[in-house]
């Protein structure tokens, strides 16, 4: 069992996989932001990027800057496999527990509490 | 359009501050990314505004450098007036009791091991000393909020009296979050110097770069 990943940590290892190639920090910003339809600190997604790197679940290489950046480097990020099997099991986990249950849930079918 | 807002520029001190706060190796990318969504995204939705933004996130950044350290001086605090409320020790002016003593040198060494992590992790000294200075007002904040809990938890005349006696309550409010301020300035000097003193090789990112 690979390490247990936090919904918003799936959320930016999913962002980094769609995005492939570009995927560096503001674009994962935007991506995250997207996905989950709210706004977010840039510092959120940054400590996210660390901890998930210090986990080895992904690694980054620096890239160069643009005009609009000042010049300043761009650090783009790829899952490792470590990261991929983390994203597999977290998935399997959820469909293990969804397994039997019809979705969307209603409350009255389920007899749940007001 | 990118190209029309290249020139614009967030607040220097704010730019600044981000810097000394992120680790050598973030410090171009995600100083970059903040610079890059700022120009492409903020300024032409917020006009003016978009400073504010700006700001926001820096301090979005230094909060969370320094929350834990808050927290810990708070808690701290806070354990020291649970004691005095429920297991009071008579105070003799001018004698420094073992329970102030014990609670004295564990807010100099967290205010020193605060300046100490984070001139570590980004070789800045005034980062070290900023993040113990933030550290001893966020401090400061909690220990009010949970002396005004405890304060509407337990306000007998007993418990009153115990409080009394150890300083009373203009002490727990104003006395010791403003002297946190100078107290943490003085461990975080120190602490920092500690740890640029030390120079312990951190531990550099992108080993399993691809």
């Amino acid at each position: 069992m690979a390490d247990v990943l936090g919904a918003f940590e799936q959320a930016v290892l999913l962002a980094i996989i769609r995005l492939g190639d570009d995927a560096y920090g503001r674009a994962i910003l935007k991506e995250v932001q997207a996905r989950l339809e709210r706004d977010i600190a840039a510092g959120a997604v940054h400590a996210t990027l660390v901890r998930l790197e210090d986990k080895d679940l992904l690694s980054s290489r620096l890239g160069p800057g643009t005009p609009v950046r000042s010049g300043r480097a761009r650090r783009y990020y790829r899952p490792t496999s470590a990261g991929v099997e983390a994203l597999n099991d977290a998935r399997e986990a959820v469909d293990t527990i969804w397994r039997g249950l019809k979705w969307p849930l209603h409350p009255r079918k389920v007899k749940a509490h007001a | 359009m990118t190209t029309d807002n290249v020139m614009e520029e967030p607040p220097f001190w704010a730019d600044a501050l981000l810097r000394l706060l992120l680790r050598p190796e973030d410090r171009e990318s995600v100083s970059g990314d903040l610079l890059e969504e700022y120009r492409e995204s903020i300024v032409p939705a917020l006009g003016s505004k978009a400073d504010r933004w700006y700001v926001r996130q820096v301090g979005w950044f230094l909060l969370r450098a320094s929350w834990f350290w808050g927290l810990a001086i708070g808690a701290t605090l806070i354990a020291r007036y649970l004691f005095d409320t429920f297991a009071p020790v008579a105070y003799t002016p001018g004698v420094m009791h073992p329970r102030s003593q014990m609670m004295s040198q564990t807010i100099v060494a967290i205010f020193g091991a605060a300046a100490f992590w984070n001139t570590w992790r980004t070789t800045h000294i005034r980062t070290g000393i900023l993040i113990a200075v933030v550290a001893g007002a966020l401090g400061g904040v909690v220990s009010s909020a949970g002396t005004g809990v405890m304060l509407a938890c337990w306000h007998d005349a007993a418990t009153l009296q115990a409080w009394q006696s150890s300083g009373g309550l203009g002490e727990a409010f104003v006395g010791v979050p403003i002297l946190l301020l100078p107290i943490s300035l003085v461990s975080g000097v120190f602490g920092a110097i500690a740890a640029k003193g030390l120079s312990i090789p951190t531990r550099h990112r992108g080993r399993a770069a691809f």
